[in-house]
């Protein structure tokens, strides 16, 4: 495997930071070369410091794609941590319908909903599924509107695919769940059409301004934000705030806090999970 | 030093045998069946790890059926099926529909217990990716009741701050109530 020189390092650590806001420990130079040597390989170059040249000097910015894919992480499950679909079925979905629901019968309830590092799709597809359970038949009378974003090509490319092989199915989706919502295809499962045309998935990258994205009853955010420095976490979740509704529901991650992050979020505690809102 | 149960399926008595002798030599725990029908039944029965079966077999069920119904048992089971040459076409499509492998005949060894080998260094590979998933839970779900305690306490500790911020701030009333009452919450709150 190519190895990375200390000089090295300090470029590409800060290259990545700047095309992503992912901050990577320079004292871990394995991280780096587990996950960039491969590419440096396959574009014939012999350093690091040629592979991240050509990067720059790359029009079409094909391999600052190819960088992102490698360097984000996609560790990601169906139902991960079953408190926040907890959390949705018992009192967020219930809380959001009655406040969303118009008075005349014939309009339907919009409730709009983001996973803002949606990765390969598991947790929105998870989201989905939830809704699908809770409303039945009902689910008629909605207009939902399921966002993903990922700053990775790759995980927006899986996500919008629905197709899943059998390691990532096995984690975390109950057989009964798994035959209601996907079909076999071949050796992998696919999601339902129907389940599939719930949600929407596209390139996002948190730390650019999100532009015409609008306002979003929930917002899940969850174990991505760990990945950014203190300083990029704040701007991050002050511009979440901006993209919530007033009275909408932000989910982070079950071991993250913002304590000393974003003020303008108080967090509530139900059940054995954590959500905040906007301080009013 | 090998406890994998592997299920052989073929109508050949003598290819039975040898592959029964074989894989009994490196402590494979094998079962046989001579048709489809009876590999299936054996399958629904017993615990099977690994499916060794023949493609083409008399009778309705062939090595694709015991294919399609052992993945619909168990997602993890792993099959491998035995073809002619001229069938290689037929195998490929087997692959698309969750066999882990092909042979062909006339059955080389070395290369049978090269594929399971493989099946059982992923198997254990997979074992101990599960393990640390399972130690990471912990690890995390722990995590998240010590944090999300801390983060309400704050929140708590943020809005008796707040309050009393405000009634200091207030012009309404005289300096010693308000330091009276910011002490009344401040009781309160231990």
């Amino acid at each position: 495997m190519l190895k990375i020189t200390p000089a090295e390092l300090k470029v590409i650590a800060q290259y990545i930071h700047d095309i992503s806001g992912i901050y990577l420990d320079q004292s871990k130079s394995y991280l780096f070369e587990t996950r960039l040597s491969s590419i440096a390989e396959e574009l014939g170059c012999d350093s690091y410091q040629a592979l991240y040249d050509k990067a720059r000097r790359d029009p079409l910015k094909k391999i600052e794609r190819q960088i992102i894919d490698a360097i984000s992480t996609n560790e990601t499950l169906f139902f991960r941590d079953n408190g926040p679909f907890e959390l949705l079925k018992h009192k967020i979905l219930p809380e959001l319908i009655d406040l969303r629901t118009p008075k005349s019968p014939r309009l339907k309830t919009n409730i709009k909903i983001w996973s803002a590092a949606s990765s390969t799709g598991q947790e929105l597809y998870s989201v989905a599924m939830t809704i699908k359970d809770l409303l039945g038949t009902q689910l008629d009378n909605f207009n939902f509107k399921l966002l993903g974003t990922d700053i990775s090509d790759g995980a927006v490319k899986q996500a919008s695919y629905g197709k899943y092989n059998k390691f990532e199915i096995e984690r975390g989706l109950p057989r009964q769940t798994l035959q209601k919502h996907f079909t076999l295809f071949g050796d992998s499962w696919k999601v339902k059409d129907e389940l599939r045309a719930m949600v929407n998935f596209r390139k996002l990258n948190l730390m650019l301004p999100f532009a015409g994205l609008g306002k979003y009853d929930i917002i899940l955010c969850r174990n991505v934000a760990i990945y950014f420095t203190l300083e990029d976490r704040k701007k991050l979740f002050n511009k979440l705030a901006d993209s919530l509704t007033d009275d909408g529901y932000l989910i982070i991650g079950s071991t993250e806090s913002l304590t000393g992050i974003c003020p303008r979020f108080v967090p509530k505690r139900h059940l054995r999970a954590i959500f905040y809102q906007k301080k009013i | 030093m090998n406890n994998l149960t592997i299920l052989v399926v073929d109508d050949d008595p003598v290819i039975r045998r040898l592959l029964e002798q074989r894989l009994i030599k490196e402590n494979y725990d094998v079962l046989l069946a001579e048709d489809g029908s009876i590999g299936n039944d054996i399958l629904l029965h017993n615990h099977v790890d690994i499916v060794l079966t023949d493609l083409m077999m008399p009778g309705d069920i062939g090595g694709i059926e015991v294919l399609e119904y052992a993945k619909e048992l168990e997602r993890n089971i792993e099959v491998i099926l035995i073809t002619a040459h001229s069938s290689v076409d037929t195998a490929v499509e087997a692959m698309k529909k969750g066999a882990s492998d092909y042979l062909e005949k006339p059955i080389n060894f070395t290369e049978l217990f090269l594929r399971l080998e493989k099946i059982d260094t992923m198997r254990g590979l997979l074992r101990s990716a599960e393990d640390l998933r399972q130690a990471m839970d912990v690890t995390e779900s722990t995590a998240a009741e010590t944090i999300q305690n801390l983060e309400v306490t704050a929140g708590t500790l943020q809005a008796q701050i707040d309050s009393i911020e405000t009634l200091l701030n207030s012009e309404e009333k005289a300096s010693e109530d308000k330091i009276t009452e910011a002490l009344e919450i401040i009781q309160n709150w231990k």
